[in-house]
């Protein structure tokens, strides 16, 4: 029996945690950003910027402002959003799943304040708390509230739900959901029932259960436009968008989208070059520089411009969609499709909505419509996809 | 280390590609919407942006002035003191008052004009104005309106005292049938290419001058293009084009002459009222008349009368339907109706210059005589001679001087023999011999309404029956039988498109289904006068520019030439001198007392008849008879004799012309009746 040589053990050992070490540094988590995301995101807030600018450089010029006033306030949230971006990424996102209960608490109470007076009510809908000095909107931070509490109800059911669990998650989703459509907010009530609708998907429910919701959506809605649950105007506001044609409605409700028509049609294929908009710097487009911010692109860098924003609005998607698959866990699949899913269908209305195929609802074009809000909460979201990413082993 | 989820729980990944598959789908749906807005319908969305963002503002264009020949202006602008107000501040899309403050407005504005508030919404609502410049509500207003409105700005918003260019005529009512008027565009007329430069409300020529010079008269609106934002704030001057004046018209109209001709007509119309229609017992109805008078050398129109007139200025600012009602009204006369060139009638014994020359190019010797005789037997018909004496026989010249009817009876009814024996081999004489001398067609005067008359023949007689046969027929089937008028009518059914010895006859005096206007007269007498051609008669000499620049000389037009040799042209002269020189002359006692040594004057009467009216008396003259520089033609519709009524207005007027009497002492003398 050979007697081992002192110190061949060590080395061993010395060898074997050399290449562990390499190991763990190789599979760091600060290792596995994911560029091409982030840059995505950088680049189309930095598109959006260009467009704000454009879109208030004329109004704000008549006014004696500065033609900056809206870039400054957006590259602030520009930075805390980065800010947001390192927090959501820095800690383990598993442990979100601790505190989804404190989360949706917290985000549900918040939106019961903001119905109260204690809420700022603009344009007739009541969605904003003003706390010192900054606007917040409590519905940007419950879809995140509710994407958490969601996704890690369907984690613990292993992918399996039952109906109870299907029961729980459409409770869980409905208080929200009809708390905002009370501010009222129709384009964000539509966000968490589609965002349910994406999750449920990814997250397993049956089919037949799935086919059985969306009937159930539909008679529902049946019901609530025999109830006048929903109000005329909302309706209108729905389907007013399918008259923009009509050129004698030119004054009604379906103005914004008809001079939204008007904007995105006439850059035709090339645009007609940054701060030659007349529809955009003469204020034809109200509201250009945050839910209708697509005009500007759409008339001043035309078909090329708007295709290459709708380009880097996939590349995220994609990114996403990969991050899901990739995820160690059910809830990181979760957690990533959901965010997909809500960025898709916030893009999907907001552009659909300024080329008249949608119903014209307040909702912000992420990282491109002004509103530190939406931009903030969209790089934290970013940074949830890169944590899902970076512990993908 | 591959996705787990991928290994572990294949119905995830499947539903990850569902979803992104839905997500594919909405991309695409927005790409290809994008696409249809941009690239296929983007042309049209440019415009509208164009459309949004630029603001038109026009500045009208003072109209060109219309002239006499020497100088006087026969309608200018003016300008005059007006209230206008904005539309879009008072009324909203519906046309009602858009608000109380409005409504205030509306009640201040109505105290002010002492105008009913509907009739202000009315004027407001007129869609003759652009929506982006005030419109005007009243016209001519006092000067202290225009004070009260502007210094009490604050009770008045959206209200404007301008002042706008309005047409006037310094002259009153002289010439009104010439100038024309000024109406508003019509829709048909906007959307045709003459009015291509011109926009709804826009004020066109309406009649006259004014219309067929329109496009020279007009000039072009000034326009300035505002780049406006969304709250319709006037940020830039994209472009600016001022207002081009219309050039102004130089007619050869004389301005005393037209004055005097039109007076003198007048005159002439209401003394003769006085006086008795013999036949009838009657007082001379003479309803209405035309006189005009033109230069033989070029057609140039000198003056031209119709009685009874009307007065422009009624137009200005748009007619009243009342005064329009009583200027279109049988029963005053149609003050409207522009007589000398859309007035036809039946032109009598002034015709026979024509079928005096129309016999002569049938082969005729001006000095073949023919016998006078009081009646003459056409088919069992007895057609009369004006005189029931027997006159022995006659020469053409002779036949001018008496107006002979049975010279010409008996000529033509040959010539009809000769026709209807080559059977339609032939072409009929008369007809084209008329039209050479204007007969029959338009002369192309440069004034709308112009009617081209009749002359009938073979062909048209034909023509007219096929067209009016079964009115005939019906007509004999519902009459009582074996009345007069039914017999007619039963013969007509049958044989009405027959062109008979008596039509030949009837027609050879200028009677019969014989129309002319008087211009159509007046260009017979050129083509004689000036030995053969007959121009286009002229009002409009010149179109000149602002500054006086002639732009467009208006050359005389030739409209048609008369085919006679100087022995026929000498016999038709003399035969016109002697009308009025000869003791036997059938203006001979009309033209006492004129000195004719000085003016030799030409001329020919003629009674037109048309039964059961009092008969239309005509006058054609030129003068000097030796070297024609005029030709006046005159007609008084149910004046009587054209030695009785006519020939003394002409001579009034041509001794205006030749001022062979002080002015003053000119004055109407009626003439005998029964000299045709």
């Amino acid at each position: 029996m050979e007697v081992p040589v002192y110190g061949q053990d060590r080395a061993e050992r010395i060898l074997r945690e050399r290449v562990q070490s390499r190991w763990a540094a190789a599979y760091a988590p600060v290792r596995h950003l994911d560029p091409v995301l982030v840059l995505s995101a950088l680049v189309l807030s930095g598109l959006g910027m260009v467009a704000i600018y454009s879109a208030k450089l004329q109004a704000l010029t008549v006014q004696g402002l500065p033609a900056t006033t809206f870039v400054s306030r957006q590259s602030i949230a520009l930075l805390v959003g980065l800010v947001a971006l390192g927090i959501a990424a820095a800690f383990d996102y598993r442990h979100l799943r601790g505190y989804g209960a404190v989360l949706y608490l917290g985000a549900v109470a918040l939106l019961v304040v903001t119905l109260t007076p204690l809420g700022t009510e603009i344009n007739g809908s009541q969605r904003w708390l003003i706390l010192g000095g900054f606007q917040l909107q409590p519905s940007e931070l419950a879809k995140l509230a509710v994407l958490v509490a969601v996704a890690a109800l369907l984690h613990e059911r292993k992918g399996e739900p039952g109906l109870p669990t299907v029961g729980i998650a459409l409770a869980l989703v409905g208080v929200p959901t009809a708390l905002v459509f009370l501010q009222p907010d129709l384009g964000t009530s539509i966000v968490f029932i589609w965002l349910t609708a994406v999750l449920f998907l990814v997250g397993g429910v049956k089919a037949r259960y799935l086919v059985g919701l969306a009937a159930a959506g539909v008679a529902g809605f049946a019901a609530a436009l025999r109830l006048e649950l929903i109000q005329s105007y909302q309706l209108q506001r729905l389907t007013g968008f399918l008259d923009a044609g009509d050129p004698s409605l030119a004054q009604g409700p379906v103005f914004q989208t008809r001079q939204s028509l008007i904007a995105i049609g006439s850059g035709q294929f090339f645009g007609k070059g940054l701060f030659e908009g007349t529809q955009t710097s003469l204020s034809y487009v109200p509201e250009n520089h945050t839910d209708f911010i697509f005009t500007v692109v759409g008339e001043e860098f035309g078909f090329v411009g708007a295709a290459v924003v709708l380009a880097l609005f996939l590349v995220i998607i994609w990114r996403g969609l990969r991050i899901a698959v990739l995820s160690k866990d059910l809830f990181g699949t979760l957690l990533a499709a959901g965010v997909v899913g809500i960025f898709t269908l916030q893009v999907f209305l907001n552009v659909g909505m300024t080329v008249g195929i949608m119903p014209v609802t307040g909702i912000p074009l992420p990282f491109v419509s002004y509103g530190g809000t939406s931009l903030i909460v969209w790089f934290a979201m970013v940074g949830l996809l890169l944590n899902i990413h970076m512990r993908r082993f | 280390m591959s996705s787990h989820l991928a290994l572990n729980e294949p119905s995830s990944a499947l539903r990850l590609t569902f979803l992104s598959v839905v997500v594919i789908a909405m991309f695409l749906a927005l790409l290809s919407r994008l696409w249809f807005l941009q690239v296929l319908a983007g042309d049209r969305y440019a415009e509208l942006a164009e459309t949004n963002r630029v603001r038109i503002v026009v500045t009208e264009a003072p109209r060109g002035n219309i002239v006499t020949a020497d100088g006087e202006e026969l309608v200018r602008n003016r300008p005059a003191l007006t209230v206008s107000a904005e539309r879009q501040r008072l009324l909203d899309d519906a046309g009602e008052p858009r608000d109380e403050d409005a409504e205030r407005v509306l009640d201040r504005l109505s105290i002010l004009l002492e105008l009913e508030v509907d009739e202000i919404v009315e004027r407001l609502s007129t869609r003759r104005y652009s929506p982006f410049r005030p419109v005007p509500i009243a016209f001519d207003v006092a000067p202290e309106i225009v004070f009260s409105v502007n210094e009490n700005r604050e009770l008045f918003p959206g209200v404007v005292a301008e002042t706008l260019p309005v047409r006037t005529y310094p002259q009153g009512e002289m010439a009104a049938h010439l100038v024309g008027y000024l109406g508003e565009i019509s829709e048909d007329e906007l959307g045709s290419e003459e009015f291509a430069d011109h926009r709804a409300g826009d004020l066109v020529g309406r009649g006259g001058l004014e219309q067929v010079y329109e496009s020279e008269l007009r000039g072009r609106h000034g326009e300035t293009r505002y780049e406006v934002n969304a709250q319709n704030t006037v940020l830039d001057v994209i472009s600016e084009r001022d207002p081009v004046q219309g050039h102004d018209l130089v007619t050869s109209l004389d301005a005393d002459l037209q004055q005097a001709t039109e007076e003198l007509l007048a005159q002439g119309i209401e003394t003769s009222r006085s006086f008795t229609h013999q036949a009838s017992g009657r007082n001379l109805p003479s309803t209405g008349g035309s006189a005009i008078v033109l230069d033989p050398r070029d057609g140039a129109i000198k003056a031209m009368a119709s009685y009874p007139s009307y007065d422009p200025q009624e137009f200005v600012g748009g007619v009243s339907s009342d005064y329009w009602e009583e200027i279109t009204d049988r029963d005053n006369d149609t003050p409207l109706f522009n007589r000398p060139i859309s007035a036809e009638h039946p032109p009598g014994s002034v015709f026979k210059v024509v079928s005096g020359a129309a016999i002569l190019q049938a082969g005729a010797n001006p000095s073949t005589t023919v016998s006078c005789a009081p009646t003459y037997e056409v088919g069992g018909n007895t057609f009369r001679n004006w005189n029931t004496q027997h006159e022995g026989p006659m020469t053409l010249t002779d036949a001018l001087r008496r107006s002979c009817d049975t010279y010409f009876y008996e000529l033509f009814y040959r010539q009809w023999q000769r026709e209807q024996q080559a059977g339609g081999a032939e072409a009929e004489i008369l007809p084209a011999v008329a039209e050479s001398f204007g007969h029959g067609t338009t002369l192309g005067i440069d004034l709308p309404s112009e009617r081209g008359g009749v002359v009938p023949g073979r062909e048209w007689r034909q023509e007219y029956w096929e067209a009016h046969r079964d009115t005939y027929c019906r007509l004999a089937e519902e009459q009582e039988e074996g009345s007069y008028a039914q017999r007619v009518n039963a013969d007509l059914c049958v044989s009405g498109g027959q062109w008979r010895g008596g039509d030949a006859v009837n027609t050879s005096i200028g009677q019969g289904d014989v129309l002319a206007t008087p211009l159509q007269v007046a260009a017979a007498y050129m083509g004689v006068a000036n030995g053969g051609t007959v121009y286009s008669p002229r009002i409009g000499r010149a179109v000149v520019d602002h500054d006086g620049e002639v732009v467009r000389e208006i050359e005389p037009e030739v409209h048609s030439q008369v085919d006679l040799d100087d022995t026929e042209l000498r016999a038709i002269h003399e035969g016109l001198r002697q009308v009025v020189h000869h003791q036997r002359g059938t203006a001979y006692g009309a033209f006492q007392g004129f000195p004719l040594d000085e003016i030799p004057v030409a001329g020919k009467t003629g009674t037109a008849e048309l039964q059961p009216l009092v008969p239309f008396a005509w006058f054609a003259a030129y003068a000097p008879a030796d070297d024609p520089e005029v030709v006046v033609v005159v007609n008084v519709e149910q004046g009587g004799g054209g030695s009785q009524t006519a020939a003394p207005i002409a001579r009034t007027i041509l001794e205006h012309y030749f001022e062979t009497t002080d002015e003053d002492d000119i004055e109407f003398e009626v003439g005998p009746e029964y000299n045709d």
